[in-house]
C-alpha cells in the first residue's frame, strides 16, 4: 500500500538520521531536583566558554516557537524557554511567548515581560512543569540566524547573572521558503575572551544587505550549538499519525504563491548585492598585474595557488615574506572574492527552491487537469517542461556544490 | 473523520450520548495534539503511574459552528476522582496569560488523557461553565494506538442534556473533528516527525514529500474505484450522497484548464524558469571572473619569469582587461532585466 510507502520512506529517515526513540529518551522529560542543584553549583559553564556543546529541543518546544514567531510575521516576536542542563547538553523541553513585539533587531524585553516571565514560570512549577528557564528565544523575520549587536548585548547580561542561559532564533520567512525550519541556538563569549580563529564554523548563510553591517560586527562574539529535536514514543506514535492527514496539505498548497513576496525581497537583495559587487571589480585594478605576482598567488584560492605551484616551491621563502607584507590587501581581496561567491550561492538558493515550488505546481497540473484522451498535449508539455525544470534544477544544485 | 461509536457499545458510559451527533465542524491543529501528549507523558514519570489524571485547557477560535482549537495549556486540579476540584485561582491566571500573547485565542474547552469519558470527567466538564457557554472535551486514548489504526485516539465532546424517562441527565455528545494545519505548523512537525536534520531542504526530500502525497492520493482514488465496481457488481450498497459527490467531483476535472489560469500558470512558469537562468548566469559570470583572474595571474608570472620581454606582457595585459570589461557588460547588466521582471510579477500578482 502506497500508506506503507510513506511510512518507509519515514523510517528509513529515522534511521538515516540516527533518531533515537528509546526510552532513555524518557530520561529527558524527567526532571531531578537535586541533580539539577548539584548542576547549578558545580556551574562548569563558568570556567569554560565552551563548555556547552549542543541543544536539545522537544518537540513541543519548536512546534511552540515556530507557530509564535510565524504569528508575529512582520514583527519579531520573543518569548522564555525551559529546561534543563545534562553534562554539556542544554535540554529545552518546554516554551512560552512574552507580551513583547520588537521592531527590526531591537528585540528587548521590558519590566512588563520581565513580571508575566516571573509569574508564568511560577505557574509552571504550580503546574508540574518542574525545569527553569534555561533561555530565551525571538524571532528574524525573513534575515536569517545569527545574533545581532544588541542579541548580543542582551545574551551576554543574561549569561552573565543567570547562565545557564541560551540564545535560540528562529527565522519564521525562511522556514516557509525552504520547507524546514530554519533555526540557530547560540551563546555569547565573555567579553574579554578571544575565541581561537575558525573555531565555530558557523555555515554560511545569505545575509540582506541592509543587515550585513550588523551580522559582521558581531559575528566573532558568540558561537552556534548544533541543534537536535527529540519527542516522546507517544509523540512519535501521534506525529505517524498525522503524516497520513499532511498529504493533502502537500497537495493543496502552492508553495511558489506562498513565498512570492519573500521570493521577490530576496531576488531584490541580490539584485542590489550584484550592483554593489559590480561596481567594485570595475573600479579595481587588475590584481595580479598591480600587485607583486608571488603575493597574489597565495592570496587567491587553492585553484589558483596549484596553477601557480612550480612559482611558489621555486622561491617559498619569499613568497611567504610577501605574504605578511601585504596582508591588508590581501584580506580585501578575500572579501571581494567570496562576495560574488555568495551572491552565487544566493542565487542558487533562490532558484532552487523556485523550482521546488514549480515542481510541485506541474506535478498538480499533470494530476488534476490531465484528462484521458483530451487535452493530453498540454499536459505532456507540462511534464515535459517539469521534468526538464527538474534536469535543470538537478545541475544548478549540483553544480554550486 | 469517523470515530466510530465503539466505546459505548462497550456499555461503559451511560453518560455518553447515543441519539444525536453534535453539529459542531470542529477542527484539531497538531499543536494541542502534541501538548497533551507531552502533558501525559511528563505527569507519568513525574509520578510514576501509568494512568495519572490530567486537564488542561483549549484555546482556539469560534466562528458560527465553526470550531477551530490551536493551542493548549495545563492545568492544576486537586483531590481524586468525582471530588476533583479545578483550581480556579490558576485557571484565571493562565488564561489572562495566554490572552496577552494571544489575543486572538479564547477558551474553547478542555482536555483530558483516559481510554473513555467516565462520571470523573463529567463532574471536572461542569465546572468549566464558568469559562465558556458549552465548553468542549477533547480525550486522548493513548492506549488504543495499535499499529494498524490510521486515526489519531482522539475523541470530542460536548455536554448537552437528555431527557430521558421524564428526568433529565447531562450527557456527551460526540463531536466530528479534523486535523487542520497552518503552513508553519505543518513544516514544523514535518521536520520534527523526520527529527529533524538536513530534511525538506533537498531536491531528493522535496520529491519524496510529493511522491508520498500523490501516492495517498492515489490509494484513496483506488478505494472509491473498487466502491463503484463494488455498486455496478451489486456487492456494494448504492450510497446516493457519496456517489453524487463523486460524480460531482469527476464533473469538475480537469481542474485547471480556465484560460486565465493556463495564462497565470505559464507566467509562473516562465518566472521560475528566468530565475534559474538568471541564477545560471550570475554562476557563470563568477566562473569567469575566477577564470579571467588565474589568466591574470598565470600571465603576470610568466612577465616577471621573461624579464626581457616586457612590451609582449604588457600587450597582453592589456586584452585581459578588455576581457574584464566586457565581462562586466555582459554580467552584471543583470538586475536590471530582472528588477523588470519583478516588477511585472509585482504587478501581475497585486
Amino acid at each position: 500500500m502506497a500508506n506503507a510507502h510513506a511510512h518507509a520512506a519515514l523510517q528509513t529517515f529515522s534511521i538515516e538520521n540516527d533518531i533515537l526513540n528509546v526510552p532513555a529518551q524518557h530520561e529527558l522529560y524527567k526532571f531531578d531536583t537535586a541533580a539539577d542543584k548539584k548542576v547549578q553549583q558545580a556551574a562548569p559553564w563558568s570556567k569554560d566558554p565552551h563548555h556547552f556543546k549542543s541543544v536539545k529541543i522537544s518537540a513541543i518546544a519548536l512546534i511552540k516557537m515556530v507557530i509564535h514567531a510565524r504569528s508575529g510575521v512582520p514583527w519579531e516576536i520573543m518569548g522564555m524557554m525551559q529546561g534543563k542542563v545534562t553534562g554539556d547538553l542544554i535540554v529545552i523541553l518546554d516554551a512560552f511567548a512574552l507580551p513583547v513585539q520588537g521592531t527590526e533587531t531591537r528585540v528587548n524585553a521590558a519590566a512588563e515581560a520581565n513580571e508575566y516571565m516571573v509569574l508564568y514560570q511560577e505557574g509552571s512549577k504550580q503546574a508540574g512543569r518542574m525545569e527553569n528557564t534555561i533561555g530565551w528565544y525571538h524571532s528574524h523575520p525573513g534575515y536569517g540566524c545569527w545574533l545581532s549587536g544588541i542579541d548580543v548585548d542582551t545574551q551576554n547580561q543574561n549569561q552573565k547573572y543567570q547562565d545557564p542561559f541560551v540564545a535560540v532564533v528562529v527565522d519564521p520567512n525562511r522556514t516557509i521558503s525552504a520547507g524546514k525550519v530554519d533555526i540557530g541556538a547560540f551563546r555569547t563569549y565573555p567579553e574579554d575572551y578571544k575565541p581561537p580563529l575558525s573555531s565555530s564554523s558557523q555555515q554560511y548563510q545569505s545575509i540582506p544587505l541592509n543587515k550585513i553591517e550588523d551580522f559582521g560586527v558581531h559575528s566573532e562574539r558568540y558561537y552556534q550549538l548544533p541543534i537536535s529535536i527529540f519527542k516522546s514514543p507517544l509523540d512519535d506514535k501521534l506525529l505517524n499519525l498525522l503524516w497520513n492527514k499532511y498529504w493533502v496539505g502537500t497537495l493543496s498548497q502552492s508553495p511558489l504563491i506562498s513565498n512570492r513576496s519573500y521570493a521577490i525581497s530576496q531576488t531584490l537583495d541580490l539584485a542590489e548585492k550584484l550592483q554593489r559587487i559590480s561596481g567594485s571589480l570595475s573600479s579595481r585594478q587588475p590584481p595580479a598585474i598591480a600587485l607583486p605576482p608571488r603575493s597574489s598567488a597565495t592570496s587567491t584560492s587553492a585553484l589558483m595557488a596549484n596553477l601557480a605551484t612550480s612559482d611558489i616551491t621555486a622561491t617559498p621563502g619569499k613568497g611567504k615574506e610577501k605574504e605578511t607584507e601585504k596582508p591588508k590587501v590581501e584580506k580585501e581581496r578575500k572579501v571581494e572574492e567570496t562576495q560574488l561567491g555568495k551572491a552565487v550561492r544566493d542565487s542558487t538558493k533562490i532558484a532552487s527552491e523556485a523550482q521546488h515550488g514549480l515542481i510541485a505546481q506541474v506535478l498538480k497540473d499533470v494530476l488534476f487537469s490531465a484528462r484521458p484522451g483530451e487535452g493530453i498535449e498540454s499536459s505532456t508539455a507540462g511534464l515535459g517542461g517539469g521534468v526538464t525544470g527538474v534536469e535543470q534544477q538537478i545541475a544548478v544544485v549540483s553544480g554550486s556544490s | 473523520m469517523d470515530r466510530t461509536p465503539s466505546l459505548s457499545t462497550a456499555g461503559i458510559p451511560a453518560i455518553i450520548s447515543t441519539s444525536s451527533q453534535s453539529s459542531l465542524q470542529l477542527s484539531v491543529h497538531p499543536l494541542p495534539l502534541l501538548n497533551i501528549s507531552e502533558h501525559f507523558t511528563r505527569t507519568c514519570l513525574q509520578t510514576d503511574t501509568p494512568s495519572p489524571l490530567i486537564v488542561g485547557a483549549l484555546l482556539g477560535t469560534q466562528n458560527g459552528r465553526d470550531v477551530e482549537i490551536l493551542n493548549s495549556f495545563e492545568l492544576v486540579i486537586t483531590g481524586h476522582n468525582e471530588a476533583a476540584i479545578l483550581d480556579r485561582e490558576f485557571t484565571e491566571v493562565r488564561r489572562e496569560q495566554y490572552k496577552q500573547v494571544f489575543p486572538s485565542l479564547d477558551f474553547l474547552g478542555w482536555y483530558t488523557v483516559s481510554p473513555y469519558p467516565t462520571a470523573t470527567h463529567l463532574a471536572i466538564h461542569s465546572q468549566f461553565g464558568a469559562y465558556s457557554e458549552s465548553p468542549l472535551f477533547l480525550v486522548l486514548s493513548p492506549t488504543a494506538i495499535t499499529s494498524a489504526s490510521e486515526d489519531v485516539p482522539l475523541d470530542a465532546y460536548e455536554a448537552a442534556v437528555e431527557i430521558v424517562e421524564r428526568k433529565s441527565r447531562t450527557v456527551l455528545v460526540e463531536v466530528g473533528w479534523k486535523i487542520e494545519t497552518g503552513e508553519a505548523e505543518r513544516i514544523s512537525v514535518d521536520w520534527v516527525a523526520r527529527g529533524g536534520g538536513e530534511g525538506g531542504g533537498s531536491l531528493v526530500s522535496h520529491l519524496q514529500t510529493q511522491r508520498a502525497a500523490i501516492s495517498m492520493l492515489h490509494e484513496r482514488i483506488l478505494l472509491l474505484v473498487r466502491y463503484l465496481s463494488g455498486v455496478l457488481n451489486g456487492q456494494a450498497k448504492k450510497d446516493h450522497d457519496a456517489i453524487r459527490a463523486l460524480s460531482a467531483l469527476v464533473a469538475s476535472l480537469p481542474a485547471s484548464q480556465h484560460l486565465e489560469f493556463r495564462e497565470e500558470f505559464d507566467t509562473e512558469y516562465e518566472d521560475v524558469q528566468l530565475t534559474s537562468y538568471l541564477a545560471t548566469l550570475t554562476k557563470t559570470a563568477s566562473t569567469l571572473n575566477d577564470l579571467v583572474d588565474k589568466f591574470l595571474i598565470a600571465t603576470a608570472n610568466k612577465e616577471s619569469g621573461r624579464e626581457g620581454g616586457p612590451g609582449g606582457s604588457m600587450h597582453g595585459g592589456r586584452g585581459l582587461g578588455g576581457v574584464g570589461r566586457g565581462r562586466m557588460g555582459s554580467g552584471f547588466a543583470y538586475p536590471r532585466p530582472e528588477d523588470t521582471w519583478m516588477r511585472q510579477t509585482a504587478r501581475v500578482y497585486d
